[in-house]
């Protein structure tokens, strides 16, 4: 799925040359975790297997101080798996499944243009996260690097919380066993730059 | 009808100490046990809080009642009196309910053993609590 739009699309490859495009396409190898905790227990929930072929487009203009990023990932909640199928279903009804049943991550910018090079290199960008209807801006630490055939890894990280997003931990008991606010985003992107 | 009301908020008082304490402990010297209450089953944005923390109170409200009614039945020294009561309570009522909860829903044998054990506990306290004030 593309997330450009047709005339963005049609148009030739740097017809600006104040800017400079490049288009790199995402795997379907790509996963997320959501890793959190509750006053019993940790918990570890992921997609493993991201099934969608999206297109991260990367625009650098002359300046090259401003890297925009645009594409989105749209992940089914109802592909968390937790280890547990208790967990997950706690999971999936936390994040209003049936209401909204996608999360979105939208990547927006970049802090520089990456030398992709094998070497990780560290690097941060603004992505907007939208899970249950609610979206959310966030600077995201990612890691990046690339091999020889230009297969790239962007590694991101970020903590963010269920009241981010308007949604309440879960809590059993009377509150006697609570889920912690906090959760740790991981994804991993394979990508393949298109020159 | 006096004796049951007082009894019965004694009773309910000691209770509430006795298993939401309980129940806390529980938690945090054994948080194994609760990992299976992250399940969906359990309502979990606390809009049924203030009943699950009166539980206690109805608990011991009706099991004062029972005990006024039936008080006669029950002899010996206070002690046996307390765990006989319990005991009764327990095979009449919780057994049948924690059977059928376990055949109808997607719980283990853990929870269910859990909850007939902590409900004879406070039915025994109820009992020592109802055979000390209203004998």
């Amino acid at each position: 799925m593309l997330f450009l739009s047709p005339a963005k699309l049609l148009a030739p490859k740097s017809v600006d040359k104040t800017n400079e495009t490049k288009k790199w396409i995402i795997s379907e190898n790509s996963n997320l975790c959501v890793n959190g905790s509750t006053n019993v227990n940790n918990f570890s929930c992921e997609i493993l297997a991201y099934d969608q072929t999206d297109t991260l487009s990367v625009n650098k203009n002359k300046a090259g101080k401003e890297i925009g990023l645009s594409g989105c990932i749209k992940l089914k909640v109802q592909s968390f798996d937790c280890h547990n199928s208790i967990m997950t279903h706690d999971l999936q009804k936390t994040l209003k499944e049936k209401q909204f049943p996608v999360l979105r991550i939208n990547f927006l910018s970049l802090s520089k243009l990456p030398d992709l090079t094998i070497r990780p290199e560290s690097i941060t960008g603004a992505v907007d996260i939208e899970i249950a209807g609610v979206r959310k801006r966030f600077e995201v630490n990612y890691q990046i690097s690339a091999d020889a055939q230009k297969n790239i890894r962007l590694n991101g990280s970020r903590d963010v919380n269920f009241s981010d997003f308007n949604l309440i931990p879960p809590r059993k008991l009377g509150g006697i066993i609570k889920t912690k606010d906090k959760l740790s985003v991981d994804f991993h992107l394979k990508m393949k730059s298109m020159e | 009808m006096k004796k049951i009301l007082i009894s019965g908020f004694i009773a309910g008082c000691i209770l509430f100490i006795v298993s939401y304490g309980g129940l806390f402990l529980a938690v945090k010297f054994f948080p194994g046990l609760f990992i299976e209450y992250n399940n969906p089953l359990f309502n979990s944005n606390g809009s049924r809080d203030l009943l699950f923390y009166l539980h206690a109170f109805i608990f011991s409200f009706a099991l004062s009642w029972f005990w006024d009614r039936f008080k006669g039945l029950f002899k010996g020294v206070l002690i046996l009196r307390g765990l006989e009561f319990g005991l009764v309570y327990s095979v009449i009522a919780l057994l049948p309910v924690m059977w059928i909860s376990f055949s109808a829903l997607d719980i283990t044998v853990v929870m269910v053993l859990s909850w007939f054990i902590y409900g004879l506990v406070q039915a025994i306290v109820a009992g020592l609590v109802f055979a000390k004030i209203n004998p």
